[in-house]
């Protein structure tokens, strides 16, 4: 029964989905403060280059070394968005142009490639990496042994950051602000909100997050480093935002979703079921499908409804004269 | 810190400021490259070698500028009018995709055909431009945000192209020949579809591809677009204020569709230019052309090149040059991923400086003294 | 000034600003300014616009810093770096554009920012807040739903939950900019008794208006500004609309240009436009134009009247294409029009100055020739099949930059570094250029110093007198008794009435503008 096609794909798709989750509740924080951050793939490849070094260089036992290296590619994500954040809240530039540049400077023919190479990290497997956490007996489990019980500890916390991102967003004074700040900028500016303040936190927080989905790849999902090792997942995360109408619980959907639609194409092929084209729609449907949730949020009067923070991507400025 | 707006801006910036962040940004890495333990002066020197000087040097160089100085120029084009098309990339595969069933349809053995030539020119183009009408169409019509789905419409393109060569056996795979059984891999083409170039013979032989000739073409093109023409004028407008443009009887629709498609159809060409100039063949591997992202470099060329499409060809120039020495110094002597960091470096610095353009930076204590800077 | 008695400020000012100096570049906004408010009282900032009121209420509420000068609050010196530090010592501003978060609901946007009770404010307590929220609307008489989201609400309960959030935070000082330009009377009322009830409480209330009457009707105290200085303070029972529009506009003020000249001779000609039973959509796709009929001749200037907000931009945009009409008949010249077409009202002779001058009636950062060509460019005199003839678009801008003395570095530099006033000779130049027929007019003054305001007037006579149809909308009444030969009044997309300007009371349009006389309308 663990091995049905269905709890299979349920199961990589939470392990697969993982990253994109962490990465899309990065974005998700960003953007709800109204800074769009294109830089997502880069921040994730130096947070998994700097999450492994760590690992490898911190000669501590497995579980202060897999914590320490996460912290450090959170930091190591929140340096690279501190770039994006300085050039486009204090100096305004174009958040797009900003963003792709962040991603040709950190990502794979850029600064984590450097940093790989430099600090010679490609030659061994991580010492230590992320694994199931249950006894095996546990995992043996029908249908909730593979999906609930074979997943490891970024799994678990990652479902205790959908809460509390959640909980912050909808429920805390400091939620409501952000909310504000994303929404109308001027109107938090006039009741005393710091615009600036809250921009630059959450896109920070928004990269350390990013940086913490890019150590996902190296310590647990695939325990070594590779140039380029995240493979485009920080574009899908982009892309997950919108899916979940920049609300956190759907990323949590969203992400197991497109994270499972990776793993569909190896699996049928494994088990010799043709359903047409099967490389081609499951690796392009979360981009396609992307598109389609936009067109429909873009019709009038659902905008409103589905939440794409109004001043998402525009410079606030308060004084024009 | 306070920033204001300035009221005139001062001509020499506009040379001043990317100029000033090429330096600053070979200055800033000369840093990281001394803390990591290399020499900057030869590592430099050693780029620069390898971009320009080498023999053979200008000819690589100007392969990596061809397919920059039409994905620029794309860039260029659309980011003119505020149309944020980052879908360069995507348009790319896709007119390489139609140029080489184009090729492969019309070309025959023997020498260039300028028919076979121009029916791929046509075909990238077409195919690059109908893939940049999705989100135009999009845009114009539902208002969706072209920025999101012409990004993700290239992760489509990318996966249809390698779909195309390594999953199914399209017109574009070779199916016979020892190889092929081994290896996935696409039809070459007929030799008449290859281009030509003008090869000039000055340290070696430095060869011209067509395309490069064709990207100079399409700026000088451009040029007259923006500057001379009743169009140039309307997408000015519409990019300065799209409430004025209405309000002057401007066809909004029309002109997002038009430049869509013209910024789909210049990165179509480079597609084209891709099979036709270097690979003659359609280039399906996913550490192949997908792993070059001349499409988001193109983005990066154009914002340096501030969307002049003659900047956008001198940058693409210089940007290829670093991207050329990249990759001929790939090796344990040489930094890998510089490259990436010294344009990263160089783009942070330019829209940093653009500021310095645009606004003046007022340092204040105490609410008294001001300092204009 | 000589002509008015200044009073003593009273001990204990709430507000005092004293020798208050602010430039911006090429300006001085207000000019060693001296004001003062007392605790329980309503006092209004009286000015034309361009006199110094908002640059004033912004140093007041932490927006600005002043280059020189003091502010004093209950006798304590202050200098506030930002909104949130004016807002902790209790001034809150209720601006003319409202800051609000439209998805919000009106509990949220109240309770936004608070943070005065650190720590234990970090959870949001929804019920908790919407029954404060509740209580308070109640005991103020602001009626407004704590749970309904903003951008539900009608332009004048917004206003109220702007005020509901300068009274949660127990504000001492209340500024409000220009409150009543979004109301009908009968809600001016009611904000009035509002208001009162606020400063009897020992708040104080400055109220910013350039409306002579309404200042006469709410306020205890005037301080008059012009041209960046202040004139003193008057109290408003000892001084009349005429007293107080002398001190505002700075000489006597004779009947001719209080109530106008009328048609002055001129004869109205043939019909230019006819607009039957017209209606159109607003921006959330609700009908703002509502069977509206109108005609307008050559020659006469027919000015619209209304609160804003009642469809008058709609209906500008109708007529000048921008906006489709979905039922009802629009003739031009004879000649029915489809509409909805900016191209073929220009093409008929439709000339439009919009009400937003920098964003629509030009492209800010492009050249002043750009805009001056902004409508002529497809005409054969400018361009060749689809290339430009740039020389002659050079020569028209040089000629019409000369002819109508517009103040500007040349033909090249970017439209937004010209003054308002000068932004607005552009916007004319380039409409008389394209020789309309008609003209349609909106709020074409607002925002303007006097100078510019009466070019503004005589270029509008001057095109009646050339025979043009003039379309004038306005919400400044003074303006339309100044210049219109028929007023029009418009309520909830709709003309209620029509008046010519000889026989015009008033009275009776301020009723109809409140939508008096319209029995079906109380809802």
């Amino acid at each position: 029964m663990n091995n049905s096609l269905l709890v299979v794909l349920v199961a990589s798709g939470i392990a697969y989905g993982t990253p994109l989750l962490y990465a899309a509740l990065g974005e998700l924080l960003a953007e709800r403060s109204g800074v769009l951050n294109l830089g997502v793939e880069g921040m994730m490849l130096v947070g998994a280059v700097m999450g492994f070094w760590t690992v490898q260089r911190l000669h501590a036992g497995s579980g202060i070394s897999l914590v320490a290296a996460v912290l450090v590619g959170a930091l190591a994500g929140a340096l690279m968005a501190g770039i994006h954040a300085f050039l486009v809240i204090t100096l305004r530039a174009n958040q797009i142009v900003s963003g792709l540049a962040l991603t040709i400077f950190a990502g794979a023919a850029g600064l984590s490639s450097y940093l790989g190479n430099d600090l010679n990290l490609a030659d061994n497997p991580a010492r230590h990496n992320f694994s199931a956490v249950f006894p095996a007996s546990f995992q043996r489990w029908p249908v909730v042994g593979p999906i609930i019980f074979g997943q490891n500890v970024l799994v678990y916390f990652s479902w205790l950051c959908v809460v509390g991102v959640l909980f912050y967003l909808t429920r805390t004074r400091p939620g409501l602000n952000v909310r504000a700040v994303g929404e109308s900028p001027a109107a938090a500016d006039a009741m005393g909100i710091d615009v600036v303040k809250y921009r630059y936190i959450h896109t920070l927080v928004g990269g350390a997050f990013a940086g913490v989905a890019g150590a996902t790849f190296t310590l647990a999902i695939t325990p070594q480093w590779v140039s380029g090792i995240t493979g485009g997942a920080g574009w899908i995360a982009i892309a997950l935002v919108i899916f979940a109408f920049w609300r956190p619980e759907l990323c949590l959907v969203g992400a197991y979703f497109f994270g499972g639609l990776q793993a569909l194409a190896p699996e049928l092929q494994a088990r010799q079921i043709h359903l047409g084209p099967t490389e081609l729609w499951t690796n392009s449907l979360p981009y396609v499908m992307t598109v389609v949730v936009l067109v429909l949020a873009s019709a009038s009067g659902a905008r409103r409804r589905l939440g794409a923070p109004a001043a998402l991507g525009t410079p606030y400025v308060r004084e024009e004269r | 810190m306070r920033i204001e707006r300035r009221l005139e801006l001062p001509r020499w910036r506009i040379v001043a400021v990317p100029a000033g962040s090429l330096v600053f940004a070979f200055v800033f890495a000369g840093f990281v490259l001394l803390a990591t333990g290399h020499d900057p002066l030869s590592t430099y020197r050693q780029l620069f070698d390898a971009a320009f000087l080498q023999t053979g040097a200008l000819g690589q160089t100007l392969t990596q500028a061809t397919p920059l100085a039409f994905t620029g120029l794309a860039a260029a084009v659309a980011f003119r009018m505020r149309l944020f098309n980052i879908g360069g990339e995507g348009q790319l595969y896709i007119g390489a995709i139609t140029a080489a069933a184009a090729g492969l349809y019309f070309g025959t053995s023997g020498g260039a055909s300028a028919f076979a030539i121009l029916a791929m020119v046509v075909a990238g183009a077409a195919g690059g431009a109908a893939w940049a009408l999705i989100p135009g169409v999009l845009r114009a019509f539902f208002k969706t945000n072209e920025i999101i789905t012409s990004l993700m419409l290239n992760y489509v393109a990318g996966t249809l192209l390698t779909y195309l060569v390594f999953n199914t056996e399209s017109y574009w795979r070779e199916t016979s020949g020892f190889n092929a059984t081994v290896f996935p891999t696409s039809k070459t083409l007929p030799s008449s579809a290859f281009w030509p170039g003008l090869t000039i013979h000055s340290q070696g032989v430095i060869l011209i591809p067509l395309g490069a000739g064709i990207a100079v073409l399409i700026a000088v093109l451009l040029w007259v677009l923006n500057t001379r023409t009743r169009f140039g004028f309307e997408v000015k407008v519409l990019g300065d204020s799209v409430r004025a443009g209405r309000y002057a009887g401007m066809r909004t629709r029309r002109k997002i569709l038009a430049v869509m498609a013209i910024s789909g159809g210049i990165a179509g060409i480079g597609g084209a230019s891709q099979v036709g100039d270097f690979s003659h063949m359609l280039d399906a591997d996913p550490n192949g052309l997908q792993k070059q992202y001349y499409g988001y470099t193109g983005i990066v060329v154009a914002a340096l090149a501030r969307y002049n499409p003659f900047a956008v060809l001198v940058v693409a120039f210089l940007i290829g040059g670093l991207q050329n020495a990249g990759n001929t110094l790939q090796g344990p002597d040489f930094p890998s991923g510089l490259v990436g960091v010294l344009q990263g470096i160089i783009l942070f610095s330019a829209l940093g400086g653009e500021l310095l353009v645009r606004y003046r930076v007022r340092f204040r204590r105490g609410g008294a003294a001001s300092v204009a800077v | 000034m000589s002509a008015t008695a200044v009073t003593a400020a009273p001990p204990g000012a709430a507000v005092a600003m004293r020798g208050i100096t602010k430039r911006f570049p090429g300006v001085v906004a207000n000019d060693g300014v001296d004001f003062e408010a007392a605790p329980g009282e309503i006092h209004a900032l009286l000015g034309e616009n361009g006199a110094g009121k908002s640059t004033l209420s912004n140093i007041l509420t932490g927006l600005y810093r002043p280059d020189e000068g003091e502010v004093l609050l209950y006798g304590e010196p202050v200098h506030f770096e930002s909104p949130r530090d004016a807002l902790d010592a209790g001034i809150c501003m209720v601006h003319q554009h409202f800051r609000l978060v439209e998805p919000f609901t009106v509990a949220e946007n109240v309770v936004l920012g608070d943070h005065r009770d650190e720590g234990g404010a970090f959870v949001l307590r929804r019920s908790e807040i919407e029954e404060k929220v509740g209580e308070l609307s109640e005991r103020y008489g602001l009626a407004v739903d704590a749970r309904a989201k903003v951008w539900q609400l009608s332009v004048g309960e917004q206003q109220r939950v702007e005020i509901l959030k300068a009274l949660y935070r127990d504000a001492k000082i209340l500024i409000l900019d220009e409150p009543t330009a979004v109301l009908t009377p009968q809600e001016a009322e009611v904000l009035f008794v509002t208001l009162r009830g606020m400063v009897a409480e020992g708040r104080t209330v400055i109220f910013i208006s350039h409306k002579l009457h309404e200042v006469q009707a709410v306020a205890d105290r005037v301080t008059v500004l012009r041209g960046g200085r202040s004139l003193g303070t008057v109290l408003a029972r000892d001084s009349t609309p005429r007293s107080l529009a002398a001190l505002m506009v700075g000489r006597e003020l004779d009947d001719v240009l209080l109530r106008g000249s009328g048609a002055a001779g001129r004869e109205p000609g043939e019909l230019v436009l006819e607009l039957e039973d017209v209606w159109a959509p607003g921006d959330r796709g609700e009908p703002a134009v509502r069977g509206l009929s109108l005609a307008v001749r050559a020659g006469e200037i027919v000015a619209v009247a209304g609160v804003a907000g009642n469809g008058q931009r709609e209906l500008a945009e109708t007529i000048a294409g921008i906006r489709a009409k979905t039922a009802g008949t629009f003739r031009f010249l004879g000649k029915a029009l489809q509409g909805g077409d900016p191209r073929e009202a220009i093409g008929a002779g439709i000339a439009y100055v919009p009400e937003d001058r920098l964003g629509t009636g030009v492209a800010p950062s492009l050249s002043i020739e750009t805009n001056l060509a902004l409508k002529s460019y497809r005409e054969r005199s400018l361009s060749r099949g689809p290339l430009l003839r740039l020389g002659k678009i050079r020569e028209g801008a040089v000629n019409l930059i000369r002819r109508y003395s517009i103040a500007a570095p040349g033909p090249a530099a970017a439209a937004r570094v010209l003054s308002g006033g000068n932004l607005q000779k552009v916007v004319l130049a380039r409409e008389f250029s394209g020789h309309p027929k008609l003209l349609v007019a909106a709020s074409p003054t607002r925002g303007l110093d006097v100078g510019a305001i009466e070019t503004v007037h005589s270029y509008l006579r001057q095109a009646a007198a050339d025979g043009v149809a003039v379309l004038l909308i306005s919400e400044d009444l003074d303006e339309i008794l100044l210049l219109a030969d028929r007023i029009a009044v418009m309520y909830e997309g709709a003309i209620l009435g029509e008046f010519s300007s000889a026989d015009a009371d008033v009275a009776e349009i301020g009723l109809l503008m409140a939508g008096g006389g319209r029995a079906s309308d109380e809802n």
